[in-house]
């Protein structure tokens, strides 16, 4: 068994090293700050991924033993998530203390003004402060939850990103190797370009029905019902083709289709759409019913010989014997790019691909903000990082990566870690737009139709850039 | 007359937890819909703007093709119950061996919740991977994909629907059945009726009250199915199982459309009413007053 | 009643249970495999049933505080429904009161309403209006059991109208005559008479209860949190756990059963009753 992502079985164990190596450090301090707080009970609403349950399961009962403040924590489905926050934020009911916030909504959440500024609330009450917080000790996936003065609102607990995974087994296997030089003329290593990732695809798709086995050439998250698909095309795909923010120039006047300054149906879009059609159509056969859970699942079956997949699975799927099948066959490497776009990156002028994660926030509708804050920095300090990072892989502190545990995950994972430290810049979060699922509402019904085919991919672009100009005006951002 | 006022004591608590839970939050939606209120616009008020709600719904082309699917979706769904559930109730009305036994198999269904049988029938209809796509392409040789193919996961959602409450049908049917006077069916027997004669003029009316009642909670229950359809398809592909529930559910929730949102729903409520009330004044409502009027 | 030969009958059933049990049998098999083979070329037969997810959700505290707030919920809510719709059939359908057949239709659209867009304002009653001083409706077993009164009231009233109209007057007026009050008269003659209908109400509100999501996840935190808005925390981005979702599946489908078992019988005693009636 390796060393892997039970955050159920060895929760307990991992819980009582912690407090031991934590015992002789700060544990006074939290205690007295935590002193007139003492049979308080905060409440925080999430959706229930590993990092979240690793809250709910280590985190919160450690700190209700140093503490005496209990943690409850909601988990619940995505879906619920959002609107179960925002009913409660919007009605001011103050059922929750923290509330998750996943990186496309906190733009929403500043705007509406429903969250607390922790940057302000712990300067003005220098006692709830903790020795081990740090703001400075997050890494730059914080600068997401930050507003245009550098003060925080939320408390980073995940951060991935949407990663290109291949085979490694399949890729480094001679006779395999050997067959695709023959006929392609290339040697078989991980695509940097469409075209190679193309003829990869289809070389191993070939390759799985030639010799009568479960394998296809590439994932595709294309779900002909479900919002998955339209992430994909827009975090993952679109931007490889040069095509950023949706396609949507927050700088003039939010426009979206090419006659009015966007990009959102321009000649990039259409060729990106092209290229994914294509590739899902040698993607297995789920692949139009596939969400973010099947093709996790996709990949982890080995059914796949290659595939953009969100790093909270590349997690499972490299090391987890209990849920995959291919558990240490599993490379990760920088999504395949369109000439320009991997400079334009560097240069801060795009991204490559989605940086994804969320953080954990006080509503000002919270009663019990002095507990809820020693909560949040208890979550947030450096200490608690390395065996969370082993329990559900993500890293939102810089110094869990150089912690010896992280270390040897990393191997595990096949440089998973690696690649977010360097390559991490290159990736971006959701754009700065208070209105993301309203606009993704509006145009995934359209989006869905151009996947089933009933619209060819520019009409389809056509049509979704003229339905979120009309949504941006009528939600009176668009004049 | 003093049975008048104990009726409307027995009455009470039922108009009392109705008017609180239903009429109350009913008058807010109602108030929404004249509204537009989208808490993520640049203005997260309520602003009032007349009925251009509802003079936008008449050419939304989103809304009336969910209602268009919709309303097949209930027709094939209810109607294949209805028939099936009757068969099926008649023939629990024999004496066979084990019959209790197969009765409480046949209601097990029922004692699955919506988004259990949402999850069950998805991961069987899988495509290549889910257990009938699987043996359909074996032994048949045919390619099932409800990802792609809009007629397989409209057939899927309305073979689920069947699958999950026809034995609703069924149960009730049953219980109108066993409750029939046998006398009348003795007198048509030995009057010679056959057995088409028999249905039709002797059971089909005196069943007809609890079999209409049945169809309305059907027909009632399938135009707001959400959970489903939401674990299946997600309303897909493209929009071809979108339904109302389905449809409302996208607008109100992560578009946070509350203002339009509403609209549709005054609408379908609106629609679903006059649709059971046309049904109700003309089937079940004479038969109802007759027997007031015997009083 | 009508003979046919047995043998066809019970073949007749075989098949119709076969189809009916499938999709559950489904829902065991996904239960018992890992979830590592899930993915796989789908085996109709479990040749080695791997029992960690039992193990896992039997072992769930939580869980088991949400299966306590199922039944208390349903239950409740199903008793409080057959009760209330009893007795508001009873006088819709004997005693002479202005605008009854008004009232009896407007009682159902309370149930064809669009569930999303009332959460909002059942939400806000919750939280606002319906409270006394810091104690409030929402997230408590008697807000939810209030709540599905919404769908469930007038479903009970709706199936037990036609049993209560069915039972004949002349029953009411014979007990009249021997001196009997209205009490003893609905509690004496007609209740017992309306066993069948009353069994079938009562189980159908108790499923439509256990079974309901959408209301539950809305409007319920942590106190009275159900099974089914158990069931959805295993929905993530990162993947579905259906394992798990399909054992909890497995045993929420107990108390279901329990539940049919006992009120089944009086589905059953309904026979002899209408016999004797007649």
């Amino acid at each position: 068994m390796s060393l892997a992502l039970k955050y159920g079985a060895s929760a307990l164990a991992l819980s009582v090293a912690a407090t031991a190596a934590y015992a002789d450090g700060h544990a006074a301090w939290w205690k007295e700050a935590a002193a007139p707080y003492q049979g308080v009970t905060i409440r925080g609403v999430t959706e229930s991924s590993p990092p979240s349950q690793y809250i709910r399961e280590v985190l919160a009962p450690e700190f209700e033993e140093l503490t005496g403040i209990r943690v409850d924590v909601e988990t619940t489905s995505w879906d619920q998530m959002f609107d179960k926050g925002i009913k409660d934020m919007e009605a001011g009911t103050g059922i929750y203390d923290m509330v998750y916030i996943e990186q496309d909504i906190i733009y929403s959440y500043l705007a509406r003004d429903f969250l607390t500024n922790l940057t302000d609330f712990l300067g003005e009450n220098p006692e709830l402060r903790a020795p081990t917080y740090d703001e400075a000790n997050f890494t730059t996936f914080a600068d997401y939850f930050k507003d245009g003065d550098g003060d925080l609102y939320g408390v980073p607990m995940e951060a991935f990103l949407k990663v290109y995974l291949y085979r490694k087994d399949l890729f480094e296997n001679a006779e395999i190797q050997a067959a695709f030089k023959e006929k392609t003329g290339r040697d078989l290593v991980p695509a940097t370009t469409h075209t190679e990732y193309s003829e990869i695809a289809q070389f191993f798709t070939d390759y799985g029905k030639a010799n009568d086995l479960e394998l296809w050439g590439t994932t595709a998250q294309a779900h002909t019902g479900h919002v998955a698909s339209w992430y994909e095309y827009y975090e993952s795909v679109a931007p490889t083709f040069g095509v950023y923010n949706w396609g949507i120039d927050a700088n003039n006047n939010y426009a979206a289709s090419v006659a009015n300054g966007g990009a959102m149906n321009g000649p990039e879009a259409v060729e990106a759409m092209e290229w994914w059609l294509s590739m899902r159509d040698i993607a297995p056969p789920e692949s139009p019913a596939s969400t973010w859970t099947e093709v996790g699942t996709t990949f982890g079956a080995g059914r796949a010989a290659q595939g953009l997949v969100y790093g909270e699975n590349a997690g499972w799927i490299a090391a987890d014997e209990t849920k995959s099948l291919v558990v240490g066959k599993v490379g990760v490497a920088l999504p395949p790019l369109a000439d320009g776009v991997k400079a334009a990156a560097e240069a801060g002028d795009g991204y490559i691909g989605y940086y994804d994660g969320g953080a954990f926030g006080m509503p000002h509708s919270s009663k019990n903000k002095e507990a809820t804050a020693l909560f949040l920095q208890y979550i947030g300090q450096n200490e608690v990082q390395p065996d969370w990072a082993v329990a559900a892989p993500r890293v939102t502190h810089t110094a869990t990566y150089d912690d010896p545990k992280v270390v040897a995950f990393n191997e595990e994972l096949g440089g998973y870690y690696d690649l977010i430290k360097d390559k991490g810049y290159l990736f971006a979060g959701a754009p700065a737009y208070p209105f993301h699922a309203q606009v993704r509402e509006a145009t995934a019904p359209i989006f869905y139709q151009i996947l089933t085919g009933d619209l060819a991919p520019q009409d389809g672009l056509d049509q979704m850039a003229a339905a979120a100009e009309a949504t941006l005006t009528e939600l009176g951002y668009r004049n | 007359m003093h049975s008048k006022r104990l009726g409307w004591i027995f009455l009470a608590p039922t108009l009392v937890i109705l008017f609180f839970f239903g009429v109350v939050p009913f008058v807010y939606v109602v108030f929404v819909s004249f509204h537009q209120w989208n808490p993520f616009a640049v203005n997260p008020e309520m602003v009032f703007n007349g009925a251009d709600n509802f003079r936008r719904i008449v050419f939304d082309q989103a809304f009336l093709n969910s209602l268009g699917v919709t309303v097949l979706f209930v027709v094939f769904a209810v109607f294949s119950q209805l028939v099936l559930g009757y068969l099926l109730a008649q023939a629990f009305m024999r004496d066979f061996p084990g019959k209790a036994i197969f009765r409480t198999i046949h209601t097990l269904p029922l004692i699955m919740a919506p988004i259990i049988v949402g999850s069950v029938w998805k991961l069987m209809t899988t495509p290549s991977i889910g257990i009938i796509p699987h043996y359909l392409d074996e032994w048949f040789g045919i390619t099932m994909n409800i990802g792609t193919s809009a007629v397989a996961a409209f057939t899927t959602i309305v073979i689920m629907d069947i699958w999950h409450w026809t034995p609703l049908v069924t149960l009730t049917l049953i219980a109108a059945l066993v409750s029939l006077p046998p006398d009348p069916f003795e007198q048509a027997q030995i009057d010679g009726a056959g057995k088409p004669q028999i249905f039709w003029h002797i059971t089909l009316p005196m069943i007809a009250p609890a079999m209409i009642a049945t169809v309305f909670i059907r027909l009632m229950d399938a135009l707001r199915t959400v959970d489903e359809v939401w674990m299946l398809t997600g309303g897909g592909p493209g929009s071809a199982t979108r339904f109302l529930g389905v449809h409302i559910f996208r607008e109100v929730f992560p578009k946070t459309n509350y203002g339009y949102g509403s609209t549709i729903s005054v609408i379908v409520l609106y629609l679903t009413i006059v649709a059971c009330w046309l049904l109700y004044v003309t089937m079940l409502a004479p038969r109802n007053n007759r027997r007031s009027e015997e009083d | 009643m009508r003979k046919s030969s047995p043998i066809i009958g019970v073949i007749f059933w075989c098949l119709i249970s076969f189809l009916t049990l499938f999709p559950i049998y489904w829902l065991f098999v996904i239960s018992v495999k890992p979830a590592v083979q899930l993915f796989s070329t789908p085996d109709l037969f479990v040749t080695d049933p791997f029992w960690g997810n039992y193990a896992k959700v039997w072992g769930d505290r939580l869980l088991r505080s949400y299966m306590l707030n199922s039944v208390i919920i349903s239950t409740g809510n199903a008793m409080l429904c057959t009760i209330l719709g009893f007795f508001a059939c009873y006088a819709l359908s004997r005693m002479n009161l202005t605008g009854k057949e008004s009232i009896f239709f407007w009682t159902i659209t309370n149930r064809m309403a669009p569930p999303a867009v009332f959460l909002l304002p059942l939400f806000l009653l919750m939280t606002q209006v319906y409270t006394v001083g810091e104690w409030k409706l929402l997230d408590t077993r008697i807000g939810m059991i209030l709540v599905y009164c919404t769908f469930n009231l007038p479903f009970a009233i709706w199936t037990l109208r036609p049993t209560v109209d069915a039972i004949p007057r002349e029953l009411d007026e014979a007990a009249y005559v021997d001196g009997a009050s209205t009490w003893k008269v609905i509690t004496e003659v007609v209740f017992p008479l309306c066993r069948p209908g009353l069994a079938v109400t009562l189980i159908l509100t108790w499923v439509f209860a256990w079974n309901e999501y959408l209301l539950a996840a809305t409007l319920t935190n942590f106190e009275a949190r159900t099974l089914t808005t158990g069931l959805s925390e295993y929905v993530t981005t990162t993947g579905t756990e259906w394992g798990i979702m399909a054992t909890i599946s497995v045993f929420t489908l107990i108390p279901a059963l329990i539940v049919f078992g006992l009120v089944q019988r009086h589905i059953v005693a309904g026979l002899t009753c209408g016999a004797v009636k007649g």
